[in-house]
């Protein structure tokens, strides 16, 4: 059973339609990048799968649960999908540690003392161990994304969604954020990467997938499709982001 | 004239009684006003239609009418309305917590409002319930936005007790007003009432900038 299979998906904005019949079966330990351009409906696939946006056609079944079967359900599909946003989203009254704990506590009901552990343990494994009591204002652009991923591992996902995670970054700090997603992938974590990161579509992913005009135009593999793109709008767009 | 520091000695007792009322009022009100204003709030912020209506009226009519004729309309169209008997002091401390309910009902609003969408998301991408991510989330950082206007609300809401002279409830400038009829000194009864209406108002003050200080605004 694939861990996230789009079935006919459609989802409209008022009348305009954002995805068109989308067909999509991603399978545990894929590591695939989305790209397309801007507008093309990306960040609303993305969305659909944790249902922070809600489908008007077809059906999308997470890990077994479908996005429609209710509140409750749709809480358990956003526990076992981590999001990464491209703004991060750190809780400002929080420190770097509460905001990691803060997801075990208050979702999976752990107790503090190990909710705190825990988020030492995913604090040092994107590298911020010393960071741990300031505020997310006191940090960089770069350790606050990297925090808000460990806030997202903290819930210990199966599948984790990625919008743009370094675009709002200065170039200089994108790469300490891109190591930490790709050892991630190497732990054979499931991401889907929204990115305009053609190296780490190379190099970490598994599956590229080009989208324009809410729909799926290719789908393969990253580097015969970056080598070759025989798309010619695949080919143009790469010539712009590169 | 010559400024009669007797008069006021005189006149204190009698003045700090009717400031203890003013207190009380006061206090009372602005309890209640900000339970009232809570849940008027969330209900235009986050309620379904129903409930939104319902809170908008409410904003609206209070905020469209004068306090004293809201207080008048308490303590005397009401009994006749719903042949209910109304106390004075009953009467001022409805009409606080009606009024500032309705003010504070849209700095909560607005506060609710102020909080980034994304930090909403973040907390429902957790798999929070809604009512948590306003608990632990959104809640507290919209607390602390609250507080400023919240404050200037109170200190509103504290001299508008002093309408409530219309239907003789014995506040502090009712009490002002009955001695300075008795002796006539305008000059050192007034300045004594305004003396300590900014006592208590700048006590308030104080009050408000120990708790800001105590949290950080974001
Ligand atoms: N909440 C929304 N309300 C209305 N239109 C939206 C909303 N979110 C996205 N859209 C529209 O849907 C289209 C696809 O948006 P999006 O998924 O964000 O694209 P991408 O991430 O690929 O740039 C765009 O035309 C955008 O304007
Ligand atoms: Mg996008």
């Amino acid at each position: 059973m694939s861990i996230v299979e789009f079935r006919n998906v459609t989802k409209a904005f008022g009348n305009v339609t954002v995805l068109k019949e989308v067909d999509l079966n991603i399978e545990a330990g894929e590591v695939v990048v989305l790209i397309g351009p801007s507008g093309s409906g990306k960040s609303t696939l993305l969305r659909c799968i944790n249902a922070l946006e809600e489908i008007d056609g077809g059906d999308l079944v997470v890990d077994g649960i479908s996005v429609r079967e209710g509140r409750s359900k749709v809480r358990l599909i956003r526990q076992e999908a981590g999001m990464v946003f491209q703004q991060f989203n750190l809780f400002p009254q929080m420190t770097a540690l509460a905001n990691i704990a803060f997801g075990p506590r208050r979702v999976r009901g752990v107790g503090k003392a190990e909710a705190i552990g825990q988020a030492r343990e995913l604090l040092a494994k994107v590298g911020l161990a010393d960071r741990g009591h300031h505020y997310p204002s006191e940090l960089s652009g770069g350790q606050q994304q990297r925090v808000a991923i460990a806030r997202a591992l903290a819930v210990k996902p199966k599948l984790m969604l990625f919008d743009e995670p370094t675009s709002a970054l200065d170039p200089e700090l994108r790469h300490e954020v891109l190591r930490v997603m790709q050892s991630l992938a190497e732990e054979g974590m499931t991401m889907i990467v929204v990115t305009h990161e053609i190296a780490f579509a190379r190099q970490v992913g598994s599956r590229l997938i080009f989208m324009e005009g809410g729909k799926i135009s290719v789908d393969g593999d990253p580097a015969e499709l970056l080598d070759n793109p025989e798309n010619p709008r695949l080919r143009e767009f790469l010539q712009h982001v590169h | 004239m010559e400024f009669d520091w007797s008069v006021v000695v005189e006149a204190m007792p009698a003045l700090l009684s009717g400031a203890r009322l003013t207190v009380l009022i006061a206090l009372a009100g602005l309890v209640g006003g900000l339970v009232v204003g809570v849940v008027a709030g969330f209900m235009r912020a986050y309620g379904n239609a129903i409930l939104n209506a319902v809170a908008f009226t409410y904003v609206e009519v209070i905020r469209g009418t004068p306090i004293v004729v809201q207080v008048m309309f308490i303590y005397f169209a009401l009994p006749l309305l719903a042949d209910l008997r109304v106390n004075p002091m009953t009467a001022a401390v409805t009409a606080i917590v009606v009024n500032a309910g309705a003010y504070i009902a849209e700095i909560v609003r607005g506060s609710l409002l102020s909080v980034n969408k994304g930090l909403k998301e973040a907390g429902l991408a957790l798999g929070l319930p809604v009512w948590k991510v306003l608990a632990y989330i959104v809640g507290p950082i919209a607390f602390r936005r609250m507080i400023p206007p919240l404050g200037n609300q109170f200190i509103v809401s504290l001299k508008d007790t002093s309408l409530f002279i219309v239907i003789g409830v014995g506040e502090l400038t009712r009490q002002g007003q009955e001695i300075m009829a008795a002796n006539f000194r305008a000059v050192e009864i007034w300045s004594a009432v305004a003396v300590l209406y900014l006592i208590m108002t700048s006590t308030l003050t104080l009050i408000l900038r120990v708790t800001e200080k105590r949290m950080r605004i974001l």
